[in-house]
Parts: C-alpha cells; sequence; structure tokens
C-alpha cells in the first residue's frame, strides 16, 4: 500500500511536471516565407519556435508539397502565410495532408497576412489571358512597411488570442516593435526623398507595395504577362516601344533569373538592381529592418545618377 | 499613421469567391503516329482524358470531390466517373478518411491525376497491372505517424469491379495496405519511398466467368485505353517506389530534376497458375526542367506476363522506352511530343511511335502532390 502511495505521487509528480513544461513550451509556428517568420519572432521572441517552409532563394509561388513540409504543419500550433492565393499551388495540399486542426481556417491558429491590408492590383476582370493573376490581388504586401506595421498588429491581437495569458509579453514586445519600426520609417522617408517618382523596369509585380509606399513607378515589366516568363520577341518589342532613358534601373529578386534583365542591361545601358526579395537573402539581410536598408541602399545607389 | 488606416482591411472579404465549388476542366488531345502494344491512345488523331472535376470543402470536417471523364469510344462518347468521394479533413491523430470512388493510394503514380505526368502514357507496367491507374467504389483510412520524418500508413477497400471488370458476389474484392516515408535530404534535395500490397480476391472468380465467355480473353489489345479494367492481374500485388527531386537552392520554378522507380510483381494470376506464372514489371524516368517552360523527359521499363488462357499462359515480354519533350506556357496548358520505341515477346504491335499531345486546364488548377 505504502508502495502504491509512494508510485502514485511518482506518477502525479511526473504527470504535473510534463503538463508545466508543456505550458511553458514555445509556440510551434509553420511560416509559409521568410518574412512572417522575422515578424513573428519580434513579437513572439522565445515564446515562438519558427520554422520557415521558404527560403529567400526560392519563389514562394512554386513551392512542392513535399513530405517533410507536411510533418512541419503537422506539428504546428499556428500557420503564418501570406494569403491572397500566393500559396494556392502547395499550402491546401500541406493543410489537407497534415491534418492539423489548429491552423485551418477558420481556427486561430490560421493567419494570412494579406487579409489584413489593403491589397493592390485587385483585377477588375478574371481572365487567363491576363496571364496568371491572383483574384485576390497582388500578394507581394510585406514590401510596404506601413502594411507589414498593420500586420504586426493583428498578429499581436491574434496571438494574444492564441495565449490570453501572455497579453503582456506580447503587447510589450510589439510596443517596442512599433517604436522602433516608426522611426526606421521616418528614417527611410527621408533618405528616399530624391527617389520620388522615379521610374524602374521590373521583373514580376514584386515591388508594387514598396513603389505605392516611396511613390516610384513601374515604366515596364520583363513578364509579358504575370507568371509568364520573358522571353526574346517580347523584350525585343518592349526594348523598340519603352523609351529607357527615363528608367534608373531594371529590379530584379535575388531568387529570379536575371537572364533577361542582363539582355535588356545591355541593349540600354540601364543597370541591373539585384534586391533581395525577403530576409536571408543575403548575410546583411538577417531582419526586416535590414531587408528595407538593404532595397533602399540599392535603390539609392542606382537611381540617384 | 493617418494613411495606415485606409491600409487596413477587414480579414473576412479576402475571398469572395470561396463559397463556390472549384471547376477545372482539362482537355486533352493526341495524334499518334503508330499504334504500340498496350496502348492507352490509338494511331491517329484521338481525345484523351477529358476531365471534369468539381471540388469544395462540405463543412468544416468534409471535403468532396466528382471527377468525370468523358472518352471517345468507337464514336460514342461514354461518361466515366473516375472519383466521386468524400474526404475528412479534421480528423485527430493524423488520421484520415476517404469514402467513395477515388484513386487507389498505391504506389507512386497511381493515386496522381495522369495530367500531372511527363509522359503521354503511364509506365508499361501500370498500363497492363493497374489498367493505368486503378479506381473503385470503397473506403481509404491512412494516418500520418508522429514521427519527424514523414511517414503515412494506409488501408484501402475496394468493391473490385474496376478490378476484374465483371460483378460479383464478393463485398469486398480488393483489400490494399501501402506505406510511404520521405523528407528532405537538404534544401536541395528530396526523397520519398514507398511499399504497397494489393490483395485481389477476385482473380479465381474472374476465371470462372472467363470459361464462358470465351473470347474475352484474346486480343485484349484491341480494346485497349477504353476499359480500365486490368488486363494482367495477380491475387497478390507487391509494389515498390521511390522518388527523388533536385532543384537549385530548392527553387523548383527555373530548374528542377525529378527520378522516379518503380517494381511491381503479381503473383497467382489464377488457380491454375504455377510458381513460374507471374507478372512483374518496372520503369525508371528522369524529368528535367531546364528552363522554366521546357522540361525533358526519359523513361525505360519492362513487363514480363503471364497471360491466362483458361487453365494455361502465354509468356509475353515487352520492353520499352520514351523520350518527351513538354513545353508549358503556364500552369494551364502544356504541348508534348514523345518517341515510344517498344520490343517485345508475343505482342502483335509494338513498334515505335511519335505522338503530340496538347493538356490545358480550365479553371481552377489543384495542388500537385509531392
Amino acid at each position: 500500500m505504502r508502495i502504491n502511495s509512494k508510485l502514485y505521487r511518482v506518477l502525479l509528480g511526473l504527470f504535473i511536471g510534463l503538463l508545466s513544461i508543456k505550458s511553458h513550451a514555445a509556440l510551434n509556428v509553420f511560416a509559409c516565407e521568410p518574412e512572417w517568420k522575422a515578424l513573428i519572432e519580434i513579437l513572439g521572441k522565445e515564446r515562438v519556435d519558427v520554422v520557415s517552409a521558404t527560403n529567400a532563394f526560392q519563389d514562394p509561388h512554386y513551392i512542392e508539397a513535399r513530405p517533410s513540409l507536411i510533418v512541419k504543419l503537422r506539428r504546428a500550433d499556428f500557420l503564418i502565410c501570406t494569403g491572397a492565393d500566393l500559396e494556392i499551388g502547395w499550402l491546401p495540399l500541406l493543410l489537407k495532408k497534415s491534418g492539423n486542426q489548429k491552423v485551418l481556417p477558420s481556427q486561430l491558429g490560421h493567419f494570412m497576412a494579406s487579409d489584413f491590408v489593403k491589397r493592390l492590383e485587385v483585377p477588375h476582370r478574371h481572365d487567363r489571358s491576363d496571364g496568371d493573376v491572383h483574384a485576390a490581388g497582388n500578394p507581394h504586401v510585406h514590401l510596404d512597411p506601413q502594411r507589414l506595421l498593420l500586420i504586426a498588429t493583428e498578429l499581436k491581437n491574434r496571438l494574444t488570442q492564441v495565449e490570453p495569458e501572455h497579453e503582456r509579453f506580447y503587447e510589450d514586445n510589439y510596443q517596442a516593435f512599433k517604436t522602433r519600426w516608426l522611426s526606421n520609417m521616418d528614417r527611410w522617408k527621408q533618405k528616399t526623398k530624391p527617389l520620388m517618382s522615379k521610374e524602374f523596369i521590373v521583373y514580376h509585380r514584386n515591388w508594387s507595395y514598396l513603389f505605392d509606399w516611396l511613390s516610384l513607378k513601374e515604366l515596364a515589366d520583363l513578364e509579358p504577362k504575370p507568371g509568364v516568363p520573358p522571353n526574346s520577341r517580347y523584350l525585343t518589342a518592349l526594348l523598340s516601344k519603352t523609351d529607357s532613358t527615363q528608367a534608373k534601373g531594371i529590379l530584379v529578386s535575388n531568387y529570379q533569373n536575371p537572364k533577361a534583365a542582363h539582355w535588356l542591361s545591355e541593349r540600354t545601358a540601364l543597370p541591373v538592381i539585384t534586391l533581395p526579395f525577403t530576409v536571408g537573402a543575403n548575410d546583411d539581410v538577417q531582419t526586416l529592418e535590414g531587408l528595407f536598408d538593404a532595397i533602399i541602399d540599392q535603390l539609392l545607389t542606382n537611381g540617384e545618377k | 499613421m493617418t494613411s495606415g488606416f485606409a491600409l487596413a482591411m477587414a480579414g473576412a472579404s479576402a475571398c469572395a469567391n470561396e463559397f463556390n465549388p472549384d471547376i477545372s476542366l482539362v482537355l486533352d488531345g493526341t495524334y499518334k503516329s503508330q499504334d504500340t502494344a498496350l496502348q492507352n491512345s490509338e494511331k491517329g488523331f484521338s481525345l484523351g482524358h477529358t476531365e471534369l472535376t468539381i471540388e469544395a470543402p462540405v463543412d468544416d470536417l468534409f471535403h468532396g470531390r466528382l471527377s468525370a471523364v468523358l472518352e471517345d469510344h468507337e464514336g460514342e462518347t461514354e461518361i466515366n466517373m473516375e472519383e466521386a468521394f468524400l474526404e475528412t479533413t479534421a480528423l485527430p491523430y493524423g488520421l484520415h478518411v476517404k469514402a467513395g470512388r477515388f484513386l487507389s493510394g498505391i504506389g507512386y503514380l497511381n493515386g496522381r491525376h495522369t495530367h500531372e505526368d511527363d509522359f503521354s502514357e503511364r509506365p508499361a507496367v501500370y498500363r497492363a497491372l493497374l489498367g493505368s491507374h486503378y479506381f473503385d467504389d470503397g473506403i481509404n483510412a491512412s494516418i500520418l505517424m508522429p514521427t519527424d520524418v514523414y511517414w503515412t500508413i494506409s488501408a484501402e477497400a475496394f468493391d473490385g469491379k474496376q478490378m476484374s471488370g465483371q460483378s460479383h458476389d464478393e463485398s469486398v474484392g480488393v483489400y490494399t495496405l501501402s506505406t510511404k516515408v520521405g523528407g528532405d535530404f537538404n534544401t536541395e534535395n528530396s526523397w520519398q519511398v514507398g511499399a504497397s500490397y494489393l490483395h485481389n480476391r477476385l482473380t479465381e472468380l474472374e476465371n470462372e466467368e472467363e470459361e464462358h465467355e470465351d473470347e474475352h480473353d484474346h486480343g485484349h489489345d484491341d480494346h485497349a485505353g477504353h476499359s480500365h479494367d486490368v488486363e494482367y492481374q495477380g491475387k497478390h500485388l507487391y509494389m515498390l517506389d521511390a522518388v527523388w527531386k533536385w532543384a537549385p537552392n530548392g527553387n523548383a520554378k527555373e530548374e528542377q530534376l525529378k527520378l522516379t522507380a518503380e517494381y511491381l510483381l503479381a503473383k497467382d494470376p489464377n488457380q491454375y497458375a504455377t510458381s513460374d506464372d507471374f507478372q512483374q514489371g518496372w520503369y525508371f524516368s528522369s524529368s528535367y526542367k531546364f528552363q522554366p517552360e521546357w522540361t525533358v523527359s526519359a523513361r525505360v521499363g519492362q513487363v514480363d506476363l503471364s497471360e491466362a488462357h483458361g487453365d494455361h499462359f502465354h509468356q509475353q515480354k515487352l520492353d520499352e522506352a520514351n523520350l518527351a519533350l513538354t513545353w508549358s506556357r503556364s500552369h494551364f496548358s502544356l504541348i508534348r511530343m514523345m518517341y515510344t520505341h517498344q520490343s517485345s515477346d508475343d505482342f502483335d504491335n509494338d513498334g515505335s511511335a511519335l505522338s503530340l499531345q496538347y493538356q490545358m486546364t480550365l479553371g481552377a488548377h489543384g495542388a500537385h502532390q509531392f
């Protein structure tokens, strides 16, 4: 009898121990893209354990629903993605295969960043002859710091809903981020004044939100239609139609093939400006702040000429 | 931050048309220079798998899908239901149940739709032993194991009518059991291996019926491509599959290499079979996307078959090699040229053929499996 009660106490102790480990355990987060990993780590610090499904060298439109991603999503308590159909080619399948109720749409653990901001380029007509246009508009919302701050606010609210007991923690982290971010935004705006209304040739509509924020202009797109790779016939037409002397450069993301941009660059003498598209693109770009610093510095080096 | 307020948006209005089911139509057509053994598409111009699919979440627990295939058979259009199933979306413990008519999850290719393939026809071993892709009425229960490496186990029970091509008295004609393991080797390399077993209880039953309609087991090639029932059977079907994918930095948009191999062995074709009478085959395929729009694929394969003629068997053998070049303007369209070379023992129309195929997807385009 004594042994039994001792065993009982040991087991109870173990059980309580396990429970407390669980309550101190971090929130497992599955981020679709590195920018959301960076953002949720700012707000959640040591309380979140984040994996990113993609890295800065991968085109987030074209990811395979790999077995490893299914396993990672199965373990997640929280899912943070861009949404607006950016991940339509792989996320629905991951959600189905992982069977994780916590991160299904309509659950608290399902957070689509672009749901919370006004999106640009929402098409008036849905016709595939216009290319692979997203019916929900341009999904690349993270490149506007104002929208990013709005998303951070919503994310903080959501995390507080998921873990009400840690409201103070998330609020403090958010306020610290907001103060720093607002002063960064002032600094970036000051710095980029000489760029205002300058024109650039782009490759895919990756930069629309950045342009919207900095009042830059898109002179032409290397893609004939969204999602259709550049071809020589289209580029030749573009070369003859476009007054490239107005442009300051050709923007490509670090994950894109720069061949088409170099082709045009050789014929127009416009510089090819390779910009980091998200966090992790190179050693200098390891934070969201670093991402905007790097983008702006790159644009200034070429745009002021 | 006053301007910021105008940038905010209520979350609910994100996708206005999510209440509509996803509808997709696949148009598929082929021109083929010659007939080939165990073929899916015939010489000349022909329509392939014209497939209409409707799918949507039913509620928070179920997802439904219907896939109807229109096929032309001797001037008449047939509508075949290939898929009509419900599946669960939110069961605990990694469980997943599917019921209705659906593609069996055995092997690597079988559970995939033919329009995801890199070739115009399935490997010869699939055409012979599985009718290109085996689907049937039944139920599937699978579990995603709580392990660090991807591991699924899945069991199925089917009516078996689509396997035998005949009605029968058994309540469950076919059972399957399969497992898959997969993961990333590193950022650039991913892999998956699988093993499956299919138990066919209808091999003896069909043989009894065949004795009454003897013409049925001769001249199989004549109606290949129209009936989905399996031509070469086995009571026990064992399958092994492996796939390896590589992309620089894991970015499959610009460049990707895919290697796939499968081995199938079907034993005990019927009650007269000795241990020498079995079906077996394999294929090895590689596809290389060398530009966003272009993929070149090569495949070799072989089948050794025992064609049942009542109580004795005819041994047959077919070697096949394919070379395909696919141009894909967008996710939604592809045009493919494929060269097929066959050599065989005891097949009438083995030979070489050149085929030209188009495949166009209208409407929604579902995500592809790994």
